[in-house]
């Protein structure tokens, strides 16, 4: 089995604002997000980060995108360094979140092909690409329609084809099924599985247990910016209920703080 | 570079696709400074006023010139004086009792009516008026577009000196022409509100509505996102400075009763090059701010009021050049400043090309500076995430 991404003691301590502070009750007006955080993913695996809200999920994506830094640790994503090699990183990444967003003013069909450029696609691999996602997702009947005018579901198809456009061999995605219906988000978590099959390799955060037990092979639980347990599916639930588990592990966790 | 140019195409599609951006960005500001000069223009220029104006060595052939035509009143009320009066004359147009003074050739009459072949060297005439009159100002550029008008036609046989006479104020510095202190102003300010257009909305807004993100998770390098928005956003405040500009060129007339268009076609080809290079390094100056600024704010509303002070310096450092003007090198180093003094220097022709390229390299260095902070703020999780 090849590591194809790896976060090692990776600290994200977040300076709060006058105003964040009196919301979190902090004293000290830092907020440590991710608190020496370690995993490993496999090549051609689904890993699932799984944790409460606020648990430092998203942070840890953010930096395996390297939209942000990290203040202590490294993480390497097919073996490049999120901090030393940033255009690196994100030449072999696709990251979807709902905080992508595409601008309103633009056609899915405009922007597909910007993204495109921007990831050094020739105007024949652009249009190659178009010719394979759009129909997948039914983006074709909506390609020449502003962005600004489509639903929540057509946006999300449009940012998930184009977060994927160079075909890069790590997927990275935040709460993929956030704010989708079933139908929706059913071609999503299929679309993932897909993808496993061609050999990519994926990591998503979630809150929901059911897509864990469906979808990943490997799963982290993080609690309050900590590994609190990490395996495959199999080792993590040991045949039991993964909900249950959570809880025993989240009642520990918080126990020893 | 490829990615510049794509970042590049994508902000002018962004912005020429966009009806309402072209027509409120591009067309209506022309439109509208046009409308309110010549509104303006009609209230405060009173094309019925009249100027009282000393000639020396008069004659019938010359006030002929000045014949209105059927049914308008006179302008130009001429009096007759003698050279021994000169001196007195200037006095009173300082006063403002009189609007100019003509000296014209003894056989100046004689000349026009053709029957006269002068001596080789090309006969002067003199205008004196004073800058600190408006009616001054304005008798003065009437009676040298007429002159200029004769000279054309007498060229080919005798040379006439119109340019001889001058400016009699002691308000300020004698410049060559009064309207030239004004220009420096209002090219800065239609730069300033071009740039205020469209800067804000396309960085601050774009952190607002949270698409950045999206471009920054792409292999482009911060630097060539900030160049690519830099680059399109300068050319896009450009144009509707120039679109301000035309509007102003063609009211001007109006406003000023004299006529821009012969102060334009006054300066040497040189010289536009290097108005067109000051400005360029003011509109990259003035984008690359307001797009520090933008990146700061959290929204374009906020974006817009951070770059009210701005705009505020901006324009009274392009009001400077009304009041004074310098020609010390040391100034060349202070940003905006030397632009405006340049611009001052260009149009009252006292261009120096050591002040230019003093100007233009410091500028440089200022835009490279100003470039590399807005990257490392791009970099920077606080300004591209902060809430
Ligand atoms: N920019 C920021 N400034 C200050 N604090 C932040 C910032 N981003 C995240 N945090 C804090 O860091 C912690 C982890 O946040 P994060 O968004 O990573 O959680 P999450 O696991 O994704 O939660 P959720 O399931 O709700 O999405 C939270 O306490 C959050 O308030
Ligand atoms: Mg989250």
């Amino acid at each position: 089995m090849q590591e194809i991404i790896r976060a090692e003691n990776v600290r994200k301590v977040f300076r709060l604002s006058a105003k964040q502070r009196k919301l979190e009750h902090s004293t000290t007006g830092k907020k440590v997000a991710l608190d020496g955080l370690s995993f490993t993913a496999y090549e051609g695996e689904i890993y699932g980060l799984l944790g409460p809200n606020g648990a430092g999920k998203t942070t840890m994506l953010r930096i395996l995108s390297t939209l942000i830094r990290a203040d202590g640790g490294d993480a390497y994503v097919a073996g490049k360094s999120v901090t030393r090699e940033p255009e690196a990183v994100r030449a072999s990444i696709g990251f979807l979140t709902s905080e992508l967003k595409l601008e309103d003013f633009f056609t899915p069909a405009y922007l597909f092909e910007f993204f495109g450029r921007l990831h050094g696609l020739s105007a024949e691999q652009i249009a190659a690409r178009k010719g394979e996602l759009f129909p997948r997702f039914g983006i074709d009947s909506f390609a020449e329609v502003k962005v600004g005018d489509l639903s929540t579901g057509m946006k999300q198809k449009v940012s998930l084809v184009i977060s994927i456009i160079h075909d890069p061999a790590v997927i990275i995605f935040d709460e993929p099924t956030n704010g989708l219906d079933v139908l929706t988000a059913r071609v999503v978590t299929d679309f993932l599985r897909e993808l496993k099959g061609q050999g990519k390799s994926i990591i998503v955060s979630t809150h929901i247990f059911s897509l864990v037990e469906k979808l990943c092979d490997r799963v982290g639980i993080i609690i309050g910016g900590k590994m609190a347990a990490e395996g495959t599916l199999a080792e993590v639930t040991g045949g039991e209920d993964l909900e249950e588990v959570f809880f025993e592990i989240y009642k520990k966790a918080v126990g020893e703080v | 570079m490829n990615n510049i140019l794509t970042i590049i195409r994508k902000e002018f599609a962004r912005f020429f696709r966009d009806k309402r951006l072209v027509l409120g960005t591009l067309i209506l500001p022309g439109v509208l400074i046009f409308l309110l000069y010549t509104l303006m223009g009609s209230v405060f220029f009173d094309s019925e006023e009249s100027y009282t104006v000393k000639v020396i060595h008069s004659s019938p052939e010359f006030t002929a010139l000045f014949t209105p035509e059927e049914g308008e009143k006179s302008q130009i009320v001429f009096e007759e004086a003698s050279a021994a009066d000169a001196d007195s004359i200037k006095e009173e147009i300082r006063a403002g009792n009189v609007d100019a003074l003509v000296v014209l050739p003894e056989n100046f009459g004689d000349i026009l009516a053709g029957g006269f072949v002068p001596a080789p060297m090309a006969p002067n005439i003199e205008i004196w008026f004073d800058s600190a009159h408006t009616s001054s100002v304005s008798a003065y550029s009437l009676l040298s577009s007429v002159l200029d008008a004769v000279e054309d036609t007498l060229g080919s046989l005798y040379n006439i000196n119109v340019t001889a006479g001058g400016n009699l104020s002691t308000a300020q510095e004698a410049t060559a022409n009064y309207y030239a202190t004004l220009l420096p102003f209002l090219i800065l300010t239609f730069l300033y509100s071009g740039c205020m257009g469209v800067a804000p909305e396309s960085i601050a807004g774009e952190k607002e509505r949270g698409t950045i993100a999206t471009l920054l998770v792409t292999p482009i390098r911060r630097s060539q996102l900030v160049i690519g928005k830099i680059v399109s956003l300068s050319c896009i405040s450009a144009l509707s400075a120039i679109s301000s500009f035309i509007g102003t060129f063609l009211s001007m007339p109006k406003l000023m009763g004299g006529g821009i268009g012969d102060m334009l076609a006054s300066y040497s080809v040189g010289s536009y090059f290097a108005l067109f290079g000051v400005m360029l390094s003011a509109v990259l100056l003035i984008v690359s701010l307001i797009s520090i600024l933008s990146a700061l704010a959290k929204s374009v509303k906020e974006a817009t009021t951070f770059s009210v002070p701005l705009m505020i310096v901006v324009m009274l450092v392009g009001l400077s050049s009304m009041m004074f003007t310098t020609s010390s090198l040391g100034a060349c180093f202070i940003p905006v400043f030397n632009c405006v003094q340049v611009m001052a220097a260009i149009f009252s022709l006292k261009f120096s090309a050591v002040n230019f390229a003093v100007t233009m390299v410091a500028n440089a260095v200022y835009i490279v500076l100003l470039v590399w902070i807005l990257t490392k703020m791009f970099e920077s999780e606080r300004v591209v995430f902060g809430k």
